[in-house]
């Protein structure tokens, strides 16, 4: 027995050193407090959070804090948010490593409450985290802006003071089904395979209701194991003359199944799946990944523009997506991600609003937030004001994009859904 | 009352009632939040050392019955409208059910074998629940924030929450305390040493073991349903994390296996040290490398826990120690 504990702690504890050694050295760097200069006339708010800076979400949450730390550095360089009174609001940052895991995030959120008085709250990367660190925000009166929380229920738990950055997830697919009927109208059939996890589950359950209202058949709706890695049990389950396949869950799973339907000859007109394809990486695939249609919170293709904005009676906010992607990649020499986005678009909703209250009073930060209707390189932003779902947010829509060929035959993504800022048309998939 | 001359009842008890106590007297939101996390690690470290300490089975899945026990007392409280307390120990006494059922089967297994199935028996229960849809599937279940007006307030329901767990961990203590030095603990001290022999002088195993692992989960339960409630939601992934079954393990190593006073020490320290490193502005980036070699060292010249060294070293305290 003793002998067992001695080893098996000795594992643990060479296992803590080895995943603590193995983050990727940019997040260290990357992740250091950005202080802004002192300014004698300036007043600091400070944005308290936890970043996910070892575990599950590591990559995910540090390109988010990356894009929250370069909307710091260009406010504070720009010399901090000025009021209409006068008064100069620089920004600093307080933040502490919640591992990805649940455990510590509400001890963490307290402690950045109460110990180190942040001001405002930006919520840790993921639902489940957001769900836990949202009840002390409110708890303590605290706004917080959540960025890489997509579920739709953290915003139906009559919270006041949470208002979300990303487009929820009940709306992650439903624009697949409008391209599906664009593409071919006379769609009748689709087949739904999907992650059963909460994610991917509570899109879908979204995706189902949306497809039938619009008079298509759900032929087959079936949840997969995180982890799947053979997907031949649900793909021979497959009704042949299927119209659609939708779903997928994550990164890995869902690259495994669009190569297994690539693999097994499925003939379908449309396939549209979660997470992946907007991944530069799901071009690996190869053939398969060709005609895949993914939805993406922002892509750096998408066109908003001033021009779009006025054309639409919305007040523009904030840099172009040129400026911000060029801002970006001189920062942390790599492409800006969607998450990347959202973390700068959370640190830009906080800007507006604190700029139209004309304070950092929670009650007139949080008026201007309801009232808050903008359009940002990003898209629209627009939160709930309704008991229900206040927070929720309303004006941000998915852009879908679709992996195509370019001249000469490579795989590249184009902007195919809204039209509005479609970079090329959407195709049928063709005959394998 | 004999037991309150015997230190080793008293000690962790009274630790544990002092330091809840100063908690709730100071009335201060971050200290309490820190308590919770140790105290949470406190309960569940002593209750799979009932199992682990005393009859030697190594239970790789024990939190299983944390996330059994949180799910169906979460369940309790935001489908059916329970009160916390009622709904606590509703999930508690599923989770000692479960685990009678369980147990009668799977602790017919030895050593590595029972280990294993405990691994299965969490993966199962994940399974299980992340297609059941009473519990929600996998999207899981949340309550409303108004759910908290019931205690007057978000901010006092976190305090009933924080009383109610620093009781139920004084009560696993005792629970820990009259299993060891009672006749039955002694039939499971024999089974950890020679189950065989055990046996041959008229111990009851399979019987004995049932009930201890019945034991060892209705905390767990109790516990998760505080956890969850706390959390405001729970969904599979959250409530069958083997991580948190591994740490249990290390916790009750650290402290020293067998003993009262062992987990609570190492539930303590290990907690303790990972949040201190975590905030630490000298440590935070590093915190994982530090709290592994500080587990390294700890395990290569203290193999026998921190309670069981002092213990072997310090003839005097062998009767404060238990």
């Amino acid at each position: 027995m003793k002998r067992f504990g001695v080893g098996f702690v000795f594992v643990i504890a060479l296992s803590f050193i080895v995943a603590s050694l193995s983050a990727p050295p940019g997040a260290t760097a990357a992740a250091k407090t950005v202080k802004p200069a002192a300014a004698a006339a300036a007043k600091t708010v400070t944005i308290g959070f936890t970043a996910s800076k070892t575990g599950k979400f590591n990559v995910e949450a540090t390109r988010q804090i990356n894009g929250l730390h370069l909307w710091m550095e260009q406010v504070n360089g720009a010399g901090g948010i000025k009021l209409a009174d006068g008064t100069v609001i620089k920004v600093a940052d307080k933040f502490y490593d919640d591992e990805s895991k649940k455990e510590r995030v509400q001890e963490l959120y307290t402690k950045l409450i109460n110990t180190d008085k942040a001001d405002f709250l930006i919520s840790p990367y993921s639902s489940g985290l957001t769900d836990a660190s949202a009840v002390i925000a409110q708890q303590y009166n605290r706004i917080m802006i959540t960025a890489g929380a997509a579920s739709d229920s953290t915003y139906k738990k009559g919270y006041t003071l949470v208002y979300q950055s990303y487009t929820p997830a009940s709306r992650y697919l439903t624009g697949a089904v409008d391209i599906l009927l664009k593409l071919a109208p006379k769609a009748k059939k689709i087949a739904i395979i999907h992650e059963n996890d909460k994610f991917a589950t509570d899109v879908v359950k979204a995706l189902k209701i949306y497809a039938e209202k619009k008079g298509l058949n759900v032929a087959l709706f079936e949840g997969y194991d995180s982890g799947t890695a053979d997907f031949a049990p649900f793909i021979n389950k497959i009704p042949a003359d299927v119209d659609a396949i939708m779903g997928g869950g994550h990164f890995a799973d869902t690259t495994t199944l669009a190569r297994q339907l690539y693999e097994k000859k499925i003939n379908t007109k449309m396939i549209a799946l979660l997470v992946a394809p907007p991944e530069p990486k799901f071009a690996e695939l190869g053939d398969a990944c060709i005609s895949v249609v993914g939805s993406s919170q922002w892509e750096p293709l998408a066109h908003f523009t001033k021009e779009s904005a006025a054309k639409e009676g919305i007040t523009w906010f904030g840099p172009t997506g040129e400026e911000f992607i060029n801002a970006y990649k001189a920062k942390y020499k790599e492409d800006p991600s969607y998450h990347s986005a959202g973390g700068y678009v959370a640190g830009m909703i906080l800007q507006d609003a604190i700029m139209k209250a004309g304070s950092t009073d929670t009650a007139k930060v949080k008026a201007a937030l309801d009232a808050m209707n903008i359009m940002t390189f990003y898209g629209q932003l627009k939160f709930a004001t309704g008991p229900k779902d206040h927070g929720l947010q309303l004006g941000h829509d998915m852009v879908y994009i679709q992996w195509q060929k370019d001249k000469q035959g490579k795989a590249m993504k184009q902007v195919v859904w809204p039209l509005a800022g479609a970079t090329a048309s959407a195709f049928v998939c063709p005959a394998r | 009352m004999k037991v309150w001359q015997k230190p080793g009842f008293w000690l962790p008890l009274v630790i544990v009632l002092v330091w809840g106590g100063a908690v709730l007297l100071i009335h201060q939101d971050t200290m309490r939040e820190s308590a919770f996390v140790l105290l949470m690690a406190v309960g569940l470290a002593s209750s799979l050392n009932i199992l682990l300490g005393y009859t030697g089975y190594v239970s790789f899945g024990h939190i299983v019955f944390f996330g059994l026990g949180g799910y169906t007392g979460f369940y309790l409280l935001s489908e059916q409208g329970w009160p916390l307390f009622a709904s606590a120990i509703g999930g508690g006494l599923l989770s000692a059910f479960i685990a009678g059922l369980v147990g009668l089967a799977v602790l017919r297994l030895r050593g590595a074998y029972f280990a294993l199935a405990t691994i299965g028996i969490n993966e199962a229960a994940r399974a299980f629940v992340s297609n059941f849809e009473p519990y929600g599937g996998a999207t899981g279940m949340f309550v409303n924030f108004s759910a908290y007006q019931k205690y007057g307030g978000p901010g006092p329901a976190l305090w009933t929450t924080f009383t109610f767990l620093w009781i139920t961990t004084m009560v696993v203590l005792v629970a820990s305390y009259l299993v060891k030095h009672s006749r039955f603990g002694l039939g499971l001290l024999a089974i950890r040493e020679d189950e065989d022999a055990a046996m041959v002088m008229g111990v009851k195993a399979p019987k004995a073991k049932t009930i201890t692992y019945v034991i060892s989960a209705f905390f767990p339960g109790v516990i998760g349903t505080l956890y969850f409630f706390k959390n405001g939601n729970i969904e599979p992934g959250d409530a069958f994390q083997l991580h948190m079954s591994i740490e249990m393990l290390v916790m009750v190593m650290l402290g020293g296996m067998g003993t009262v006073m062992g987990p609570l020490v190492g539930a303590v320290g290990y907690q303790w040290l990972r949040g201190y490193l975590l905030t630490s502005p000298i440590f935070k980036d590093l915190h994982l490398a530090v709290a592994g070699a500080m587990l390294l060292v700890i395990i290569l010249f203290v193999p026998a826990g921190l309670v069981g060294w002092v213990r072997n070293h310090v003839q005097r305290l062998q009767k404060v120690l238990e």
